[in-house]
């Protein structure tokens, strides 16, 4: 059993101040542009931090309560789509309502939360594998229906012209709105870690576990074990659909192609390669697969005769391989407990 | 005041009748053991009384309320709290957590107060631990605290889960084949822990394959057949009862 060291500072108010920290420094003249050889490396950075968003959530649901989410993309697409459809000004061929951002922002969450409320209503009383099901399907319908009602999406062009509030705020230009876009995010992702693992550190997360090792026996302890299934997954869906406003805010646009089943796939193997229901161990899992991910990008370019699609669909088996052998040789994943997850290691 | 009614519980599965018109009364303080062969419907009517299952007719009343098909979690709350035919200790959580569970109205459990550490729930979680660490020590595991639970031997277990159930405060314990698989020496232990209990004043009622273990522990016995009491009454009136010799101890 290994785990990765505990930082002296509590995460939660590390995140609230550098969180204001973060505003003040929006707000403020100063800017900071980093040279532009580590663009590719800032970018990954911004996805990492909003996918860590999604994980975090994920991790909840699945590493603490047993939930097996196989969408997390479609709260991630819903927020994502509301933030852009209520804030577009005036999209090439699609739906732009041209509101404020902050409103765009909270109509995300707000949809994902539906659709959470909706899924968890529908499908949490039945058996486990019902919620897997489902949410697979719910997926690849949300992602039907963006690219099939174009009118309202863009299709596969997508929506553009949706608000850049970080990007506008910050003067500069050059990669200074994305250094303050990793700074704002960054401690957005802090404060929600310290939230969630305050959740799953105290008794309500103990409860969390119980139903996970056995719903029944949670349910005659005097627990309400359906209400906090529910509660568990809409929190997942609320900072999913979180994620998703913040993306199209980052990129000034929404697209059926920022939203694909490649987000639940990297989430996932990130939650197992870092061993679900470590707090921690989960975004260690994550940077090490989109570490994994730009790696392979750069050593595609030592190899001029394959091209970029090809290597795409090599990385794939590549990272497929890592989890065979993580599942194989650590089952409870790198920084996991195998006690916990009943795997033999 | 009678503590648990039970009257004409009815619950088939398909065309299965599992529980066919059974209706008994436990007095507060009893110790009652409910015996009847494979297949008698004895679970299945723990089941219905404990809200794990729903009842098709009938009704349940405990402590002076209707509580028929009340779900599993509140009847827990009320002092009415069951245990399983298998052990089952939540093997993925230490033992303390597998005690501390079970705590009552924790503000701790809610996710505002979890977020912002309250000290209501800090609070709470102090008396839970010392209370947990004492059952422990009377059910001799609390060495075994930190451990995980699925590291604990067969009879520890069954301690384990008598330990949790008693972290309700139960008014009423209804155990089903707490003796099950159990070595004779741990048998005479846990039934000595229950008569102490019992001498505190928690009513029990115990689905037993084992007559032998009963006989001495309970008060009186109720005999289930094909989801029908058959029979109920002292250990010595039912044993020398012809039908129930026929049905169950028979030939």
């Amino acid at each position: 059993m290994s785990r990765l060291e505990l930082p002296a500072i509590d995460a939660t108010r590390a995140g609230l101040v550098l969180f204001v920290a973060s505003i003040a420094f929006l707000y403020s003249p100063i800017f900071i542009r980093p040279p532009s050889g580590t663009f590719v490396f800032l970018e990954l950075a911004v996805l990492f931090l909003l996918y860590a968003l999604i994980l975090i959530g994920l991790n909840l649901q699945f590493g603490h309560t047993g939930l097996v989410n196989f969408g997390p993309v479609a709260f991630f697409a819903v927020g994502g789509y509301a933030a852009a459809i209520l804030t577009a000004n005036d999209p090439y061929r699609a739906v732009g309502l041209g509101f404020a951002w902050p409103v765009g922002l909270v109509a995300g969450v707000l949809a994902a939360v539906a659709l959470g409320v909706l899924l968890g209503f529908s499908t949490l009383k039945l058996r486990d594998d019902f919620l897997a099901i489902v949410t697979l399907a719910v997926a690849e319908i949300i992602h039907g229906l963006t690219i099939t009602f174009r009118d309202i999406t863009g299709g596969s062009i997508g929506l553009q012209n949706v608000p850049r509030p970080i990007a506008d705020m910050t003067g500069g230009g050059g990669g200074a709105e994305l250094f303050a876009t990793i700074v704002v995010l960054g401690s957005v992702c802090l404060l929600a870690y310290g939230v969630f693992h305050r959740l799953s550190a105290s008794p309500y997360g103990r409860v969390l576990r119980a139903i996970r090792a056995d719903e029944q026996v949670t349910e005659t302890l005097g627990k309400r074990v359906f209400r906090y299934k529910l509660v568990v997954f809409i929190y997942g869906a609320a900072i999913g659909g979180l994620a998703g406003a913040l993306l199209v805010f980052y990129n000034g646009a929404a697209s059926a192609s920022f939203f694909t089943i490649d987000v639940t796939v990297i989430v996932w193997i990130g939650m197992l390669i870092g061993g679900a229901g470590s707090d921690r161990g989960v975004l260690g899992g994550l940077a090490l697969i989109m570490g994994f991910q730009l790696l392979t990008r750069f050593f595609n370019d030592l190899l001029p005769f394959v091209t970029q699609d090809q290597f795409a669909s090599i990385r794939l088996v590549l990272v497929g391989l890592l989890l065979m052998l993580v599942v194989k040789y650590r089952p409870e994943g790198i920084w996991g407990t195998a006690e916990e997850l009943e795997v033999e290691s | 005041m009678t503590l648990l009614a039970v009257d004409s519980l009815h619950r088939s599965f398909g065309s299965l009748v599992a529980v066919d018109d059974v209706s008994f009364e436990i007095e507060p303080g009893e110790v009652v053991g409910m015996i009847g062969p494979n297949g008698a419907g004895k679970t299945t009517t723990f089941n219905c009384v404990s809200g794990v299952l729903d009842s098709d007719a009938g009704t349940v009343t405990f402590d002076g309320e209707d509580v028929t098909n009340v779900p599993a979690y509140e009847l827990a709350r009320n002092g009415l709290v069951r245990t399983f035919q298998q052990t089952r200790e939540l093997s993925t959580m230490t033992v303390e957590a597998n005690v501390l569970l079970p705590t009552p109205a924790h503000p701790g459990e809610r996710a505002w107060h979890a977020i912002t550490r309250s000290e209501a729930s800090q609070q709470r979680e102090r008396e839970a631990r010392e209370q947990a660490m004492e059952l422990l020590d009377v059910f001799d595991i609390r060495s075994k605290a930190d451990e995980y639970a699925g590291t604990l031997s067969g009879g520890q277990r069954k301690l384990l889960e008598l330990a949790r159930a008693l972290m309700l405060d139960p008014t009423m314990l209804m155990l089903d084949e707490p003796f099950a698989g159990v070595n004779p020496t741990l048998t005479t232990e846990l039934v000595a822990h229950l008569e102490s209990l019992n001498d505190d004043g928690l009513t029990l009622l115990i689905i037993e394959h084992e007559l032998e273990t009963l006989t001495d522990l309970v008060d009186r016995l109720i005999v289930l057949t094909d989801g029908r009491v058959l029979a109920s009454g002292t250990p010595a009136e039912v044993t020398s009862n012809e039908e129930v010799i026929d049905a169950y101890l028979g030939n």
